[in-house]
């Protein structure tokens, strides 16, 4: 027979795919804490193949991380996060969600004044700009101000938006992307706004915060053997193929451990549920962290992540140093 | 031929009727459901002890099928196993009200063997935790809920590694014990089952009781390979091993008998640490070897690589450029042939896994191609094991089988050394009673994907190929389930009901897996 064969053939990739193979299981957060397989990618597959809707999955829905873990896995390459989120938007919003409009709808009202400079910018997101001695560094390490500049709308609350599974205002995204448009290249710390933005955004080269700063010399000298490099999740998954090569070659040259399992995928250090990002529920990391550090013997943690900074410090005695402020760490 | 009903806890006539025509349709064996009666005593019970029961459609449709995507059925409910006192409790209830209980692991199973029809789905992946590793022992304790792969990643922190689990990493510990669980080193370490020292299983009425060869060894040797129908095993003790990288060979063949000869002359002489084939129809038959240990792999090479008679990549490469130049009439094989190997070979090289020219993580590897490369949302598997004289007849017949049905399929061929002292384990499991030494498997998979199948016609090609079994008194790993109609057929009346007797009185109420087997 000619023709090609099933790896070939244009195929449906939702839920309706999924051969029930678990292989999300072995890397899902949710699995890990819970070991509920209703929580999980492939319990949502099998529940709505059977004939269960997105109401009837409502604590699976809501409590998916969005770390991205599974997606490199699936053998039927099922975009699971674009599902699951859709699968958001069909539950009813909670109430801190419908807020979040309100406030996008009323900013979408402010032009932002046009700006020249330099055609990279670093959108921080709200952790990093909390913690404003590692934002000044990581800008110094990408450049300096003379070559890259701090957005000034870097969609924190899109972002959230996105997370939440809400509709998104045409005006406030386009009064976002706006400015965007001219740039070159992006440096994104959050990574689900940043595999959202790679498809509006086809002009210019967008990478995470933790790519950019990895791929500095400054930055790759300064690991060492006994380091436990925290890679963040979000945006290692969104592009694993590419991204799973060059952490390999990291490893390769600095001897460093990484939080990456036996199939090569990250283990979220702060994976959070809708719930928890929302301030819904308290926040419990110790499973993931736990999990990471077990049976490791390391010197010192260092994160991409300023949320996986802040874990790490709250249970361990190492020396937790975020990778903008590597260059400058006294022990290295 | 009609089929009747059969009161669970019998054993009806074999519905696979010994005068067939050998490949005709015929029914699929798909039980009926268990229609509930007291299933609400039952929820109830549960519930008063604090079990959590889940009735709601959405978390009973989770389990609605196994992989193999042939079999459906709905439980009452599902509980998701917690502790062994949690399983106890729930069999004591289960033998008080009657209802069915059945037990699902990874859910891997192709004949609809972990898929409820009716009573109540047991989902032991609630109990995944490893309880002690004992590095100087080389031992592990696990629960028994555990996937292989989260076992291995526990055990790779202590740079150990298990000693032969399935290629397919999602199976779960204790559905691997209960059936027997094939690796590419069984050839040389025997199966998964055997691994096992000890385990805690929980009998059909609910009593706690830990068994190996030496404490309640009648029991081990019943829930070893027992398919499930003599207990629950809720907690493995099993041996483990230094973790190492592998050294891998491929060798080519177009001749399935001439790489089973050679598979099995390096089995026989120990001359490799792994061992398999595995093909593209019977167009590409690839050998794999491999080593633990530069020296295993240099002694290989001086003493056995010029007796393989298998091609290297290039030089099958041109040998079959040639056979389909010969043969245009056959230009649509020799494509498929390419596209295979494109998407394939890469796969199985991933530089990410590769290190100084060893393959780090090799189950990731091989788990990961089987379900990206064989898998589909219906799977059927049928398979015939056999004695090493008898192998080469049984998979040259089975070909010819799949040739029949299907324009694309894989053979995947492993040898299993037999452990003399666990004669007991292997009666009337998929361990042909004839093998001495080694007992050889095939797998028989049609690619799915290339077209679509009725059921019927996915169970007409089962029994032609469990037909060749009869006929070669061979055995088999899947005769479970939708298959079981081949059991009295395969092991015989006598074998048979000794094991439904003993069936009957470790489970009164034959609610324990009650459509697996009997």
């Amino acid at each position: 027979m000619l023709g090609p064969d099933r790896n070939t053939q244009a195929r449906p990739r939702n839920f309706a795919s999924c051969s029930g193979c678990n292989l999300c299981l072995l890397v899902c957060p949710v699995w890990r804490r819970t070991h509920d397989f209703a929580l999980t990618p492939h319990g949502r597959a099998k529940a709505l193949q059977h004939g269960a809707a997105a109401a009837d999955l409502a604590e699976s829905i809501q409590g998916c991380t969005l770390c991205g873990a599974c997606e490199p896995v699936c053998p039927e390459e099922i975009p699971l996060i674009a599902m699951t989120l859709d699968l958001r938007r069909q539950m009813p919003q909670p109430a801190a969600v419908q807020e979040l409009r309100t406030r996008m709808e009323a900013q979408a009202g402010h032009e932002p004044s046009p700006r020249s400079g330099p055609v990279r910018a670093l959108l921080p997101g709200p952790a990093l700009r909390g913690r404003p001695d590692t934002m000044e560094r990581a800008v110094a390490l990408l450049g300096g101000t003379g070559s890259i500049r701090l957005a000034d709308d870097d969609g924190a609350d899109i972002a959230l938006a996105l997370e939440a599974g809400s509709t998104i205002a045409s005006r406030r995204m386009e009064q976002f992307l706006r400015p965007l448009r001219a740039l070159k290249q992006m440096v994104i710390a959050e990574g689900l706004l940043l595999r959202h933005l790679r498809p509006l955004l086809p002009g210019a080269a967008l990478i995470s915060l933790g790519e950019a700063l990895s791929r500095l010399d400054a930055v790759r000298g300064a690991l060492r053997a006994g380091d436990l490099y925290v890679i963040e999740p979000r945006a290692y998954h969104g592009d694993y193929q590419r991204l799973v090569r060059h952490y390999d070659a990291l490893r390769a040259a600095s001897g460093c451990a990484f939080n990456l399992d036996l199939q090569r995928i990250a283990v979220p250090a702060t994976a959070r549920s809708l719930p928890q990002r929302l301030g819904l529920e308290t926040i419990d990391d110790g499973v993931q962290l736990r999990w990471i550090m077990q049976g490791r013997k390391v010197t010192r943690i260092v994160v991409e992540g300023v949320e996986d900074h802040a874990a790490f410090e709250g249970i361990s005695a190492l020396p937790v140093v975020h990778l903008a402020d590597l260059a400058d760490d006294g022990a290295s | 031929m009609q089929l009747t009903d059969i009161e669970p806890g019998t054993v009806g006539p074999c519905p696979v009727a010994p005068d067939a025509l050998q490949g005709i349709k015929r029914q699929q064996t798909n039980p009926a459901r268990w229609n509930g009666p007291n299933w609400a005593a039952f929820s109830a019970a549960l519930r008063s002890q604090g079990i959590e029961v889940r009735e709601t459609a959405a978390a009973r449709a989770a389990f609605a099928t196994d992989a193999g995507g042939t079999a459906y059925g709905l439980a009452h409910g599902v509980v998701i196993a917690r502790s062994t006192e949690q399983v106890a409790l729930l069999l004591k209830c289960a033998q008080t009200h009657r209802v069915p209980v059945t037990v699902s692991g990874g859910g891997l199973t192709t004949e609809g063997e972990s898929v409820a029809f009716g009573g109540v789905l047991l989902d032991m992946t609630g109990m995944s935790r490893v309880l002690a590793i004992d590095a100087a022992a080389l031992t592990v304790r696990t629960e028994a809920g555990i996937f292989w792969h989260s076992l291995a990643e526990e055990l790779r922190r202590q740079n150990l590694d298990y000693l032969s689990a399935p290629l397919n990493l999602t199976s779960s510990v204790g559905g691997t014990l209960g059936v027997g669980g094939i690796d590419v080193n069984s050839a040389r370490l025997g199966c998964s089952a055997d691994q096992a020292l000890a385990l805690q299983v929980v009998t059909p009425t609910g009593d706690i009781v830990e068994c190996s060869d030496t404490e309640n060894a009648e029991l081990f040797q019943r829930v070893i390979l027992g398919y499930g129908q003599f207990g629950v095993i809720t907690e493995a003790t099993l041996r483990v091993r230094p973790y190492t990288p592998l050294r891998m060979h491929y060798f080519y063949y177009a001749s399935l008998r001439t790489a089973i000869e050679d598979l099995q002359l390096l089995d026989r002489n120990e001359a490799s640490d792994y061992s398999g084939i595995l093909t593209i129809m019977d167009c590409a038959v690839n050998v794999l070897v491999a080593f633990d240990s530069l020296g295993r792999e240099t002694a290989f090479i001086a003493d056995w690589r010029p007796r393989l008679r298998g091609y290297g990549e290039l030089g099958f490469g041109l040998r079959t450029l040639a056979h389909y130049l010969l043969r245009p009439w056959k230009l649509g094989e020799a494509w498929y042939l390419l596209q295979r190997k494109r998407e394939l070979f890469p796969e199985l090289q991933r530089p990410e896994y590769m290190r100084d020219g060893t393959m780090f993580d090799r189950s990731v590897v091989f788990s990961r191609a089987v379900w990206k490369f064989w898998g589909s949302r219906q799977m059927v598997i049928p398979d015939l094991a056999t004695s090493a004289e008898k192998f080469v007849e049984a998979v040259e017949r089975g070909n010819a089988v799949c040739r029949k049905y299907f324009p694309h399929y894989t053979l995947y061929l492993v040898g299993i050394k037999l452990r003399p002292e666990h004669r007991a384990h292997y009666e009337m499991s998929c361990v042909p009673p004839d093998a001495e030494g080694w007992a050889y498997g095939c797998e028989f998979e049609p690619m799915m994907d290339a077209g679509v199948y009725s059921r019927d016609t996915l169970q007409s090609f089962k029994n032609e190929i469990y037909d060749i079994g009869v006929d070669m008194g061979a055995s088999y790993y899947r005769f479970g389930g939708m298959m079981k109609g081949y059991i009295r057929r395969v092991f015989g009346d006598a074998m048979v009901d000794r094991h439904l007797e003993m069936k009957r009185k470790a489970d009164p109420a034959m609610i324990l897996n009650r459509h697996v087997i009997f």
